[in-house]
């Protein structure tokens, strides 16, 4: 399956999606031009990933190495939150179906603020997540 | 001494280009202010982002008004007084949409901290894209961040518009 390797601009994150070494990562800034052209293919390319992997039924093997979810974002608007909150849902509906993902939310040594939107989707959603705080100089 | 500055200060046309050029202003002046709270910076960095993208979302109602968009052009300042920053915006809405905003403003305004959370939380779970790439939850955000009071006035034009002006306060 293809994955997903966009480059990072200053109004949009990098998105890196590598099937094979099980990895999704977002890092940067999201307030891109058009929302729903940016975030309407990841998760899509997202959904079919998981449904695929849940579809085959061999979990035990897909769990020996959990796939792993890494939000490093500095800043995102309110309408990048709402698709943000989207992934994680899918994250959480296959959690449900049993798949090992992890999520690790970076958030940078006195942004407050990041940690407590990564606490509030976490709550949301029901979804456990590792908080990492990075110094950024 | 109590400190002033005026950090942006617009009143005209808004575009992407010149939104991205006030945002890159406002990150510049921000950046450099490293004494000062991050958590405050960003704050006033995402307001302003909220702010400008509601200006920008409304601004294809003028477009059959170009005499109006004289007499009222969208605003857009930033100012830090004494480390505290304040953000006016204005713009002119359509009265039936005015409505509206005056009723979520009012009641987001009567809500404390806990309760605004709570709203923000329902409200993400439940939000719509809308095809100008609005979630709706701009208000709530900056109700949710400023931790105040929302100030507003509406300003009634004609029959069909209104300008709508909002005061935005941070305190350090």
């Amino acid at each position: 399956m293809k994955g997903l390797n966009i480059q990072a601009k200053e109004k949009s994150p990098k998105v890196i999606f590598d099937p094979e070494k099980k990895i999704f990562e977002m890092e940067g800034n999201s307030r891109p031009e058009n929302v729903r052209d940016f975030y309407y293919p990841i998760i899509d390319i997202l959904r079919k990933y998981f449904e695929k992997v849940s579809d085959k039924g061999d979990h035990e093997s897909f769990n020996e190495n959990p796939f792993k979810f890494s939000f490093k974002l500095d800043y995102f608007n309110s309408a990048s939150a709402k698709f943000i909150s989207d992934i994680l849902v899918i994250i959480k509906d296959f959690t449900d179906e049993k798949l090992k993902i992890k999520v690790y939310w970076y958030f940078e040594d006195g942004d407050d603020d990041m940690k407590e939107v990564g606490e509030d989707f976490s709550e949301m959603i029901s979804l456990p997540f590792n908080f990492i705080m990075i110094q950024r100089n | 001494m109590k400190s002033y500055d005026v950090v942006v200060n617009h009143k005209g046309f808004i575009s992407l280009e010149i939104i991205d050029d006030m945002l890159h202003h406002l990150k510049i002046f921000l950046n450099n202010k490293e004494s000062e709270n991050k958590t405050l910076r960003k704050r006033v960095y995402s307001l302003s982002v909220e702010c400008l993208d509601n200006i920008l979302k409304h601004s294809d109602l003028n477009e059959e008004n170009h005499e109006l968009l004289d007499q009222y052009p969208p605003r857009f300042i930033v100012e830090r007084i004494a480390g505290n920053f304040l953000i006016h915006t204005g713009n002119i809405v359509l009265n039936k949409n005015g409505e509206e905003i005056v009723k979520k403003l009012g009641d987001l305004n009567e809500l404390d901290e806990n309760e605004v959370n709570a709203l923000y939380k329902k409200s993400l779970s439940n939000a719509e894209i809308s095809a100008k790439g609005g979630a709706g939850l701009g208000l709530i955000v900056m109700s949710k961040l400023t931790r105040q009071k929302i100030k507003f006035d509406f300003e009634k034009i004609n029959d069909k518009f209104s300008y709508f002006a909002m005061q935005l306060n941070f305190k350090k």
